[in-house]
């Protein structure tokens, strides 16, 4: 079987099942790893899974974006940097392989957390995330001058803010 | 109190000829990388954002009960003299000296600590200590660390530990570094052993400043590539029970090898070591380097009499290109450097005896 982009032999064949729809995907080893796809033989069974479940498409996998940063997957394979926190998200199937590499097979923290982290829970930082997030919708709220959207943010801020204390 | 003025004329802190090990293993250092959360990494960074996370943590730092005596330096309106210097004493890395942007450092007025603001990451805590004192560096660093975090909240996650711009040093965000003289394995042709060995253990080996200076002096830094998985403690106990020892153990072999082996090639480095930097009249700081090694050397073997360990030591500082010129009081052009090199050394050295 060849690849689906330059006809060499695919040595990396996906089965993606969405919405209904089975879709086949072959590709040769340089194609895959352009489509930040190589890893996958030695991510474990689990993000293997993962990315089928998921069911994107090579071009959805080149085209991902961070929405709050703007960095690409291909941006971030040039550099070897990300541009936010979220981009650990947007990208986390690709990069769980991509660290398992660097990291020599490490895929989870096991040294310090944050005092904060352990007195206000696990969800402290996620909690304290959507908070930022949310604030920054706040103040485009009000330079557009949507005063009803922005009147909703504030008391939803003030709410999670009361409980992330 | 620390001043830019004051630096270049008292000894470098982790340079002391002092603390364990170290006629092999010069310093030892332990870094933090850190973000904040309310902020994107610094390559997505607008440079008004980079000016409020250097404000906002400088401000922080400042109020450390670490900081009496402080030192603060904002990159854009410091010398590119002084950027080279602290480059040189290794409190700032080469990027972090790149002039570009809003960026600083904060150093403790002991030079132990120094913390670099918009690096790589917005935070990186460093704490520096002569010979082998890796524990103790982690101790400084981490107590900074839970000052900082105490009114700041940093990004971090449950499974993969602290976030950082490069996934290279997720996790723990911690680097821990040793620097060593390896002279006896270089002359013994076992420093590519070596070097394989580190890179099995999934250490980095690189020069004295750095990629690309592996061959300045014989000095190498070594230190762990993977920062996830493992604890700071697991880390650091691989450097104190197997990293360490097994490279003080093979230089320590090599430079006994040598000297009953063939004690006249040693004692003709090291003469010819003497002979050059107690004589010479124009020193490149590369010449400078190769030869404070092999003097380095017959200092630690006891076969040069009447020179202490810390003055070879400060000389590998002050033969560098910064160093000269802030003793001398301003930029010198590469002759007169290479001249100002070799009398500084020539003075230092006029007691020493073979």
């Amino acid at each position: 079987m060849s690849c689906d982009r330059c006809q060499k032999p695919a040595t990396v064949h996906i089965k993606e099942i969405s919405g209904g729809a089975i879709r086949e995907l072959h590709l040769c080893d340089q194609c895959a790893a352009e489509q930040g796809l190589a890893a996958q033989k030695h991510a474990s069974f689990f993000e293997s899974v993962n990315a089928l479940i998921i069911g994107r498409t090579a071009d959805e996998v080149k085209n991902l974006k961070c929405p709050d940063c703007g960095m690409t997957w291909k941006e971030f394979k040039d550099t070897g940097l990300l541009g936010c926190i979220r981009d650990y998200d947007i990208f986390a199937v690709q990069l769980a392989a991509w660290i398992e590499t660097a990291q020599a097979g490490g895929n989870h923290h096991t040294g310090k957390i944050p005092a904060a982290r352990l007195i206000n829970g696990p969800d402290y930082v996620r909690r304290k995330q959507a908070i930022l997030q949310m604030k920054a919708e706040l103040s485009q709220a009000v330079s557009d001058e949507d005063y009803r959207h922005a009147a909703e943010l504030r008391d939803k801020i003030k709410a999670m803010e009361e409980q992330a204390g | 109190m620390l001043t830019l003025e004051s630096m270049p004329n008292r000894p470098c802190h982790w340079l002391m000829g002092e603390g364990p090990k170290n006629d092999i293993l010069i310093s030892s250092r332990v870094r933090l990388a850190r973000n904040l959360l309310a902020f994107p990494f610094m390559s997505k960074a607008t440079e008004t954002q980079r000016e409020e996370i250097q404000t906002t943590l400088r401000s922080r730092l400042e109020k450390l009960k670490e900081a009496p005596g402080h030192l603060y330096v904002e990159m854009s309106d410091t010398h590119d003299i002084d950027r080279q210097m602290l480059m040189e004493r290794h409190l700032i890395s080469r990027q972090l000296a790149a002039p570009d942007g809003s960026k600083g450092v904060f150093i403790t007025e002991g030079e132990d600590i120094s913390v670099m603001v918009n690096e790589e990451d917005h935070l990186r805590i460093q704490a520096i200590a002569p010979g082998l004192q890796i524990q103790e560096c982690w101790q400084k660093a981490g107590m900074v660390d839970d000052e900082l975090e105490a009114g700041l909240d940093f990004a971090f996650s449950d499974k993969l530990g602290y976030l950082t711009a490069c996934p290279t040093n997720l996790g723990t965000g911690l680097r821990v570094s040793v620097m060593v003289h390896l002279p006896a394995l270089q002359l013994t042709g076992k420093i590519d052993q070596i070097k394989q060995a580190a890179k099995d253990m999934r250490l980095a080996i690189r020069g004295l400043y750095g990629e690309g200076t592996e061959a300045l002096g014989d000095f190498y830094q070594i230190s762990n590539q993977t920062t996830l998985g493992r604890s700071e403690q697991e880390i650091i106990r691989e450097f104190n029970d197997q990293v360490v020892p097994r490279i003080l153990q093979a230089e320590s072999a090599a430079r006994e090898l040598l000297v009953e082996e063939n004690p006249l090639l040693i004692d003709d480095r090291i003469g010819r070591a003497l002979g050059v930097l107690s004589h010479a009249r124009l020193l490149t700081a590369e010449e400078a380097l190769y030869h404070l090694s092999y003097l380095r050397l017959g200092v630690t073997l006891g076969r040069i009499s009447g020179l202490e360990l810390g003055t070879i030591n400060n000389l590998f500082l002050l033969a560098q290109t910064a160093h000269l010129q802030k003793i001398r009081g301003g930029e010198l052009d590469e002759a007169t450097r290479k001249a100002v090199r070799a009398e500084f050394i020539r003075q230092k050295l006029s007691r020493g005896n073979l």
